[in-house]
């Protein structure tokens, strides 16, 4: 009797040493991605079955859980349109058209694999909750479940280096566990600053057979924004802040 | 050899290529100038159908025999530039528009934009120059566009000329419901040489906008006031029912509205009233990227269908005394109230306007299939626009429009000068 108690207060005891709080895992995660108030440099390339490309260049601000804005750097055509997201609210803005007109997560300013919602990425914690986490050999599979209805995937898979921390790979899935899109992270690149993170970012989509889409960052660092910086009124000036 | 080899070598030293696998990112690209030089070269070649029983047809061609149809060459060459220094930026935008037709050949250039903007912080920003500030949350039309030319509904995304003003915008952010405020305040002097067309000249006029971010809505109140043209106010607002999900509006009440117009003889008469005017829409995108935008547009300045009977009926008329007498003295007099009057776009009171554009059908990367329908909600005639757009080679934009008017004798479309016209549009940006 002595030994089943004995066991038991063992098992008690070590339990909390080995359980993974999927919550703070994914927190960390979010900070070895980006800091939470950053600049960054961009480069999105679509690639189309024939090996064709298109290439968009953006600089991109983003403060605290809900605030990101990028503008368009290249190429001539998108230069100077910007996009702005505020927690679920997200506007583009055309310098032609002249003001800046509401968009959705599940739209995509730049064609191809990569929406809204991948170009102007809120922290991962900021939107999903932890179901539940595997462990895989090297690597943590964190089950995340959309916390609103206004996320654009209801659910994400996302495989984490145990080391690092990091993700390798995230599937997009619809509430009935479609697939909606890979994203496979690599190249990862010491960019200062402590920010060791994935360079490169590669998306396939089963919707967009034989295209893919990829993100490289060619600069990221930790820097703080004013708020009126993420205003509607702001978006023609995005350039001042780089 | 040894200068090409250290050419060579300071060319990537310069470009410093940060590679990742089999992609490159070039360092130049971020890098950011003082100064910029940019816009758009466009070739838009255009051909019209002639409806020869129409009122405007008998207006425009009543002493010419250009034959059933028409061509039409546009060239455009749009440039922008920008200076920065410190605090202070300099911007200019021209457009020069070239365009060979029936009439011969025509050049204009004009300067869109041109202003001096300091920006002392991120929360202020003043403009001082020739500016285009696009109020209102309307696709199509813009009944809370105070401070700026009429658009085109068939054309929205197109850029325009601006007024010499001066503006700021003072930007505050909180936690909480309200996110944002910010406030406008314009300064549009109107006189003999500066801003003569936007109403009576000699007058200091003055706009404000005071725009809200609350509970995740955009909400705006608008007023002009100052003399070149009747005070006004209006409001307007957007917001995401879901998030696909949009719907907006705008208001506007102008006090002691002027509208002049004539009868069916040609008599003149003046009629004084306070408008309203009201636009309402949505814009939805459905699981298979298909985008709707719908609006209806009250415009309270406008004509009634009586009303544009009776102008449709002048016309006709002076046109019936030319071929008969030979003189052009009722369709000249028809001809001058039609400018800036009757000749605006969509110068009657019920408009309808419903786009649908679907966005890479079959995996066609950058190809997108569009159709818009403008109808007349009051007198059922309506012009029905397809196009195809594809922009898959970086820098370059094709388009493909047709429009296809449609309408009995007497009302809006059908007396339209086209049955239908198709036109290609080739735009390269650099």
């Amino acid at each position: 009797m002595l030994k089943i108690i004995g066991f038991i207060l063992t098992l008690i005891i070590a339990m909390p040493v080995y359980a993974i709080d999927g919550a703070a895992l994914l927190k960390q995660v979010d900070r070895n991605l980006s800091p939470e108030s950053y600049e960054s440099y961009r480069k999105l390339i679509n690639i189309e079955p024939d090996g064709r490309k298109k290439e968009f260049t953006l600089f991109t601000a983003k403060k605290g859980m809900d605030k990101v804005a990028s503008l368009f750097l290249a190429p001539a055509s998108e230069k100077g349109r910007s996009t702005l997201r505020l927690g679920d609210n997200m506007w583009l803005y055309i310098p032609n058209v002249g003001k800046p007109v509401r968009i959705t997560s599940l739209q995509s300013v730049v064609g191809g694999v990569f929406n809204n919602a991948d170009i102007l990425q809120l922290d991962y914690a900021a939107e999903y909750n932890v179901e539940k986490v595997e462990e895989k050999g090297n690597e943590y599979l964190l089950y995340l479940k959309a916390k609103t209805k206004t996320v654009a995937y209801d659910r994400l898979k996302v495989w984490a280096d145990k080391g690092k921390k990091l993700p390798t790979k995230i599937e997009c899935l619809t509430e009935a566990n479609m697939l909606i899109k890979t994203l496979y992270f690599k190249d990862i690149k010491d960019f200062g600053g402590g920010i060791v993170r994935p360079a490169v970012i590669e998306t396939d989509s089963p919707l967009y057979k034989g295209y893919k889409s990829v993100m490289i960052f060619a600069g990221i660092k930790e820097r703080k924004f004013k708020d009126e910086v993420f205003t509607l009124t702001f978006m023609p000036n995005l350039e001042s802040l780089r | 050899m040894k200068r090409l080899f250290l050419a060579l070598l300071f060319i990537i030293g310069f470009t410093a290529l940060v590679r990742a696998e089999e992609y490159t990112f070039d360092i130049s690209e971020i890098e950011k100038k003082p100064y910029h030089i940019g816009g758009y070269a466009e070739f838009k070649p255009v051909f019209f159908g002639l409806d020869k029983k129409a009122s405007l047809f008998k207006l425009k061609f009543y002493n010419r025999d250009e034959g059933a149809t028409l061509e039409e060459y546009n060239s455009t060459l749009q440039l922008e530039g920008s200076l920065q220094k410190g605090i202070a930026g300099l911007f200019i935008k021209t457009n020069t528009d070239y365009k060979k037709s029936y009439l011969g050949e025509d050049q204009q250039t004009t300067i869109y934009d041109g202003f001096l903007s300091l920006k002392p912080s991120s929360s202020l920003t003043i403009d001082l120059g020739k500016k285009t500030l696009k109020w209102g949350k309307g696709y199509a039309w813009n009944p809370t566009a105070f401070v700026d030319r009429p658009k085109d509904p068939d054309e929205p995304e197109q850029s325009m000329e601006g007024f010499i003003l001066a503006s700021a915008d003072y930007i505050k952010s909180f936690d909480g419901a309200l996110k944002t405020v910010s406030f406008t305040p314009v300064l549009i002097p109107v006189y003999n040489h500066m801003n003569n067309t936007f109403g009576d000249i000699n007058k200091l006029n003055f706009a404000g906008k005071l725009y809200f971010l609350f509970y995740d809505t955009d909400i705006d109140f608008i007023i002009f006031t100052g003399g070149s043209k009747t005070t006004r106010y209006g409001a307007d607002f957007s917001r995401n029912i879901t998030p696909n999900f949009e719907i907006h509006g705008e208001f506007s009440f102008i006090n002691d509205y002027k509208k002049k117009f004539i009868d069916g003889n040609g008599n003149s008469f003046e009629k004084e009233y306070d408008a309203k005017n009201y636009l309402i829409g949505i814009r939805y995108l459905t699981e298979k990227d298909t985008t709707y935008i719908f609006e209806y547009y009250r415009n309270g300045t406008g004509f009634s269908s009586g009303e544009m009977r009776d102008y449709f009926s002048f016309i006709n008329k002076g046109y019936d005394s030319y071929i008969s007498t030979g003189s052009a003295t009722l369709i000249k007099k028809a001809l001058t109230l039609t400018e800036g009057n009757y000749g605006k776009p969509n110068p009657t009171r019920d408009y309808i306007y419903l786009r649908v554009s679907q966005k890479e059908p079959f995996d066609m990367l950058y190809f997108t299939p569009s159709a818009t329908v403008i109808l007349n909600a009051a007198d059922k005639s309506f012009s029905l626009s397809p196009e195809l757009s594809y922009t898959g080679i970086t820098n370059l934009e094709l388009r493909v429009k047709a429009a296809f008017i449609s309408g009995e004798r007497l009302t809006e479309y059908g007396e339209k000068q086209n049955d239908y016209r198709t036109e290609l549009r080739a735009r390269y940006y650099f």
